[in-house]
């Protein structure tokens, strides 16, 4: 679904991606770990059409999408659930919802009101990430666990194919965590999933397989339960989270 | 509710439109005048706030596609001979919306400040051109001896256009173009995360933004029978814009009611005040810096905090 092959990306002198390969099979749900300033967020924001890379190219189904643009990439079906939360502050949960589910028709509707149909659409989301109910609260009124609810909900109003998930379970308490996890791991399993996490039990509860990034590179990619076993792995970033697991 | 709703909006327009009718027991035919200028005024600032409120873009220049408006509709008018209003009026939106189309292109990219500049830079050279190309715009002396028809009709003419403008404005408000200028306006990296071609919105948003003020200035001159390169300069820009944040930006109601206040000040207060007395500009200047510092939603904002002030109670 995704091939990623020599992906580069520089910010001055520093190299955040160095030559990334890496393929994503459709359906299939892969973990990015690796520490802070590893490139994690770089690559998911390359991916997403956001920075563009220095060198190398990105497939999605096939296609070449090194040269689009963040919003072609979306109606290829790429959708991206940000780090920090993205949301229209002042609208209501509803229209960031709706919002997505109108970007599938085009924005160039203007002799009627938003449709029934697109609402109640939204509702169904909103009721599957949580948030059944909240859908009249404007984003900036919801806590900070809700927000990040809705910034799932939104990207998968998209109905993507590909979701790029960057930190989703960010500053939420150990409930919502697990909250959103089960969310997650319970999609559609023809969705083909990429999600940075720092929380390695959201890692091995969702993840097919495992990449793991140091420096911009790949030092090890395998099945998580070959990744738990790396030693390597273990000296850069595991050590301490396994221990703890 | 809705039936009634509607009933009491069409009551209100058709009273609009008839007011040199049925006020003239009552008030000079100097009132007629003066609700005429405001309701110009009005859809001037309608068509500004697509911009400002809706879609997110303070443009300083809005009033080139005023006088665009303006110049098209007196230069054809004169040219061709010819008061036919479909012919004048037609001009005046194809021109505005051509000189949106062209000044989009370059500004839509851009965003906040650096936007608010670049659309001020480019309505100067519009209002340059229209300063010094004197053959087709009588550079200073400005375009006069304008004319179309009775005052009366000049009246409803303009009412029912208002009452026209309102309606596009609402109805592309509550559809699904205008929640994604409000989109464009939150959050334009999600909107493109979403697959918006936000460019290309806001681009829209400006040519639909022009045409409504070529229309406005249209009757502006045919109201005044005089166009000025003035109509296209920055005092006139920005006027439309402390109309709209005085008003209240991104409301349907703040254009409106802030181009009657903007009114009221220009032309009621001075004969109010001694004539040697010419402070109009300086008490609009002191209602402008009173409504940025304290009340940045406007007289819509200021209404509805004291409604829900009275509901609490």
């Amino acid at each position: 679904m995704i091939e990623v092959r020599e992906l580069r990306r520089a910010f001055g002198g520093v190299v955040a991606l160095d030559g990334v390969t890496l393929t994503l099979a459709e359906g299939e749900r892969r973990a990015v770990i690796g520490p802070n300033g590893a490139g994690k967020t770089t690559l998911i924001n390359t991916l997403a059409g956001e920075t563009a890379p220095t060198g190398g190219t990105i497939r999605l189904a096939g296609r070449d999408i090194t040269r689009l643009r963040s919003w072609q990439r979306a109606r290829l079906g790429l959708a991206h659930v940000y780090q920090r939360t993205e949301l229209f502050a002042s609208l209501s949960a509803r229209d960031n919802v709706g919002l997505a589910i109108a970007a599938r028709r085009g924005p160039y509707r203007v002799l009627r009101a938003v449709p029934r149909a697109d609402y109640s659409e939204g509702e169904a989301v909103l009721e599957d990430v949580g948030l059944a109910g909240r859908g009249g609260a404007a984003a900036r009124d919801l806590s900070h666990g809700e927000r990040r609810q809705l910034e799932l909900a939104v990207a998968l109003a998209q109905r993507p194919r590909v979701l790029l998930l960057d930190e989703p379970t960010a500053g939420m308490s150990p409930l919502e965590t697990g909250r959103i996890t089960e969310l997650i791991a319970g999609l559609d399993r023809a969705l083909t999933i990429l999600i940075v996490e720092h929380d390695m039990d959201v890692v091995f509860r969702l993840a097919d397989r495992v990449t793991v990034l140091h420096e911009g590179r790949v030092i090890a990619d395998g099945t998580a339960a070959d990744v738990r076993g790396d030693m390597r792995v273990h000296d850069v970033y595991l050590g301490k989270a396994v221990t703890v697991a | 509710m809705a039936v009634l709703r509607w009933a009491l909006v069409g009551a209100a327009a058709v009273a609009l439109v008839t007011f040199p009718y049925w006020s003239a027991p009552w008030v000079s035919r100097f009132a007629t005048t003066l609700v005429r200028d405001a309701l110009i005024l009005a859809i001037f600032a309608l068509s500004l706030d697509l911009l400002v409120g809706r879609a997110g873009m303070p443009s300083l220049g809005h009033a080139a596609f005023f006088g665009a408006g303006a110049y098209a509709a007196g230069i054809t008018g004169q040219r061709l001979a010819t008061d036919q209003l479909p012919v004048t009026l037609g001009a005046a939106a194809l021109v505005g919306a051509l000189l949106a189309l062209i000044i989009g292109v370059l500004v839509v990219r851009s965003e906040g400040i650096f936007f608010l500049m670049l659309t001020l830079a480019l309505a100067q050279i519009v209002f340059a051109i229209a300063f010094q190309w004197t053959a087709l715009t009588g550079g200073s002396n400005g375009l006069s001896g304008l004319d179309f028809s009775a005052p009366d009709l000049m009246y409803v003419l303009v009412a029912i256009t208002f009452v026209l403008a309102a309606l596009v404005i609402w109805g592309l408000g509550r559809s699904p173009y205008g929640r994604a200028l409000s989109g464009v306006r939150e959050n334009e990296r999600r909107m493109r995360a979403l697959g918006y071609d936000t460019a290309r919105l806001r681009l829209s948003a400006f040519v639909i933004a022009g045409t409504i003020a070529g229309i406005a200035g249209a009757l502006s001159a045919y109201s005044t029978r005089f166009v000025s390169a003035q109509d296209a300069g920055l005092a006139n820009s920005v006027r439309a814009f402390v109309t709209v944040l005085v008003g209240g930006a991104g409301t349907l109601g703040g254009p409106i009611v802030g181009s009657a206040l903007v009114s009221l000040i220009e032309r009621v207060v001075p004969s109010l005040l001694p004539t040697d007395l010419r402070i109009s500009q300086a008490i609009l200047g002191l209602v402008f810096i009173f409504f940025v510092l304290f009340a940045r939603q406007g007289m819509v904002g200021l209404g509805r905090s004291a409604y829900q002030r009275v509901q609490h109670r």
